[in-house]
């Protein structure tokens, strides 16, 4: 594998023609810089969850035994305790899926994410599967923000119960979250979401995008979206946004359960890298993103430096 | 030099090495970190994961309520419906239908007539006796829900055919003999079916996706989500039979006949 590394990164370097790019391009040089000047992100994520409170009975079913609160919150404390700067997101599809959500109306699955202390959530079209007014019933359960910039909620109960993005600051560094999700017409009942103005998402996203990034500066942008990872028509998707957009770093996908290898890394309009993810649904995976910050002292000239993407963390 | 003809170089490359930017460019004075790597890392949460007992401690008082909940009797059936998909009717899929179609013509009076489910959806058996509302989660085990499509001549002719070919299907408002797996002297709510008008149809949302390949409900003229889950509408219509003082006592009607 290293050999393979060297020799690619000959044939880009030749083509890229650039001395520079070759010092910086020296993939282990990051560890040399780094001594105390790097600052660690830990993204920690789950979608469609869908009131999976339980591991999945062992009843013969493709996913006996898998996922379960309790492991989950047991994993998140330990790498709580373990790294300094960790955010915990879900994007959306909480209630739906076990006789908890029918009985409780979603009531414990928002309480065990406070539990676990989240840190945000959007909504996925089964969050409406109690109307308007059954999500809103539970909110006074959640310690944790929902976002959400292309549902207009001014028009309904849900005014002002959530909010467009949210700003977290980690030892300096500002990431900026945002939430998007899915056309409700024809996937929800109308009653269910009712006065709720549906706002096309890459438009939406590319303005929140760019207000935290460029107006707000933070220094990475994270949606949480619930538009589904791809379709083989073109309607709009995790794909169709991330290929669509500036600004995004990372979109944190769900709604089409969809497991994925590895992370896919998409080119933006503004040919930087936007990185999807989604960790299939119930809570069976939870995805980690761990992003590497380097420290600048004042206004500097920068060579192009690379972001470098490994499928395995670190020590 | 386009990004393009560099992607196409590292292409291999892809997974572990990214291009931030190409040129050389100043970094604003506002900006003061630079995100130079990413690490991923999926964890898969199997039982050699350790569990928080704090957590559990949370959950258990609803998970006991729950359960108690499960064992709560709804009703009471006269008899015992079987699962048979072998039968062109059976009082399980009568009952299923019948209860679905006196639920939704509550919210949709024009309803001519119903296919809620396949002979597939619908899972166990119902027993005789106390009607637990942990029999109504085995027998419908999915969250799907109720719509109603009106479709063209030609998909409820689609859709005849269907349940002819699979030799009967959970319907109710319908009647047809099926001979040489087509369906003939169809009947719906009452009267023969007219070639030529479109017919209003209760389904589920998983039937109307195509589910079990049933393909009638692709392009419809009108659809309606009802916004109410078919298992809780189940659930409903035993209970009111209960509060009236009623059994459950589906009988087979002859809907469905084969040769």
């Amino acid at each position: 594998m290293e050999e393979l590394l060297k020799i690619n990164r000959r044939n880009f370097l030749k083509t890229g023609g650039m001395a520079a790019a070759a010092v910086a391009l020296n993939l282990n040089a990051f560890d040399a810089i780094a001594a105390g000047d790097l600052v660690k992100l830990t993204i920690l994520h789950t979608n469609d969850v869908h009131s999976r409170i339980e591991p999945f009975p062992m009843d013969g079913s493709k996913y006996q035994g898998l996922g379960g609160t309790a492991r989950r919150s047991a994993l998140v404390n330990a790498i709580r305790a373990k790294e300094e700067n960790v955010l915990l997101f879900d994007a959306g599809d909480i209630f739906q899926g076990t006789p908890y959500f029918n009985k409780y109306g979603g009531e414990l699955e928002i309480k065990l994410m406070s539990e676990m202390k989240y840190d945000a959530a959007t909504m996925g079209n089964h969050d409406f599967d109690n109307g308007l007014e059954g999500f809103y019933k539970q909110l006074p359960h959640a310690s944790f923000p929902v976002l959400c910039s292309n549902y207009d909620f001014s028009n309904t109960l849900l005014n002002k119960s959530t909010q467009p993005y949210k700003i977290f600051k980690k030892q300096g560094i500002k990431i900026g979250v945002f939430g998007i999700g899915i056309k409700l017409k024809g996937l929800v009942a109308d009653r269910n979401y009712a006065e709720t103005q549906f706002l096309d998402p890459v438009e939406t996203a590319n303005k929140m995008a760019s207000l935290l990034k460029n107006d707000l500066q933070c220094d990475l942008v994270i949606c949480l979206s619930h538009l589904g990872y791809r379709y083989d028509s073109n309607r709009d998707s995790d794909q169709v946004l991330a290929r669509n957009t500036r600004n995004i770093d990372l979109i944190i996908g769900g709604h089409t359960h969809t497991f994925m290898d590895q992370p896919e890394d998409i080119q933006n309009l503004d040919g930087k890298i936007t990185t999807i993810n989604q960790v299939g649904f119930a809570g069976i995976n939870l995805g980690r993103l761990d992003y590497y910050f380097e420290r600048y002292k004042g206004k500097r000239i920068q060579t192009a430096a690379p972001y470098t993407i490994s499928d395995h963390l670190d020590g | 030099m386009g990004f393009e003809i560099i992607m196409q170089y590292i292409q291999p490359l892809r997974k572990y090495l990214a291009l931030a930017a190409i040129p050389f460019f100043l970094i604003s004075c506002g900006s003061h970190y630079k995100l130079v790597k990413s690490n991923r890392a999926e964890y898969k949460m199997n039982n050699e994961r350790a569990v928080d007992s704090t957590l559990i401690k949370t959950y258990l008082p609803y998970k006991i309520k729950m359960e108690q909940e499960m064992n709560t009797v709804i009703g009471h059936s006269d008899v015992l419906m079987s699962k048979n998909d072998k039968v062109p009717e059976n009082l399980l899929r009568n009952f299923f239908s019948d209860a679905l179609l006196h639920e939704a013509l509550k919210y949709d009076p024009a309803i001519d007539f119903a296919m809620p489910s396949t002979n597939g959806g619908i899972r166990v058996d119902i027993p005789k006796g106390e009607v637990k509302m942990s029999n109504i989660f085995e027998v419908m085990p999915f969250e799907n829900e109720m719509v109603i499509f009106t479709l063209s001549p030609s998909d409820v002719q689609n859709l005849l055919n269907f349940i002819a070919r699979t030799g009967g299907q959970p319907v109710a408002g319908l009647r047809m003999k099926i001979v040489n797996d087509q369906p003939t002297d169809v009947m719906i709510n009452g009267k023969p079916l007219d070639p030529a008008r479109n017919y209003k149809v209760l389904t589920s949302d998983y039937v109307a996706e195509g589910g079990d390949n049933v393909q009638s409900f692709k392009k419809p003229i009108e659809k309606k989500i009802v916004g109410v889950r078919m298992r809780d509408a189940l659930v409903t219509y035993i209970k009111e039979n209960e509060a009236a003082g009623k059994t459950i006592n589906p009988k087979l009607d002859g809907r469905i006949t084969k040769d």
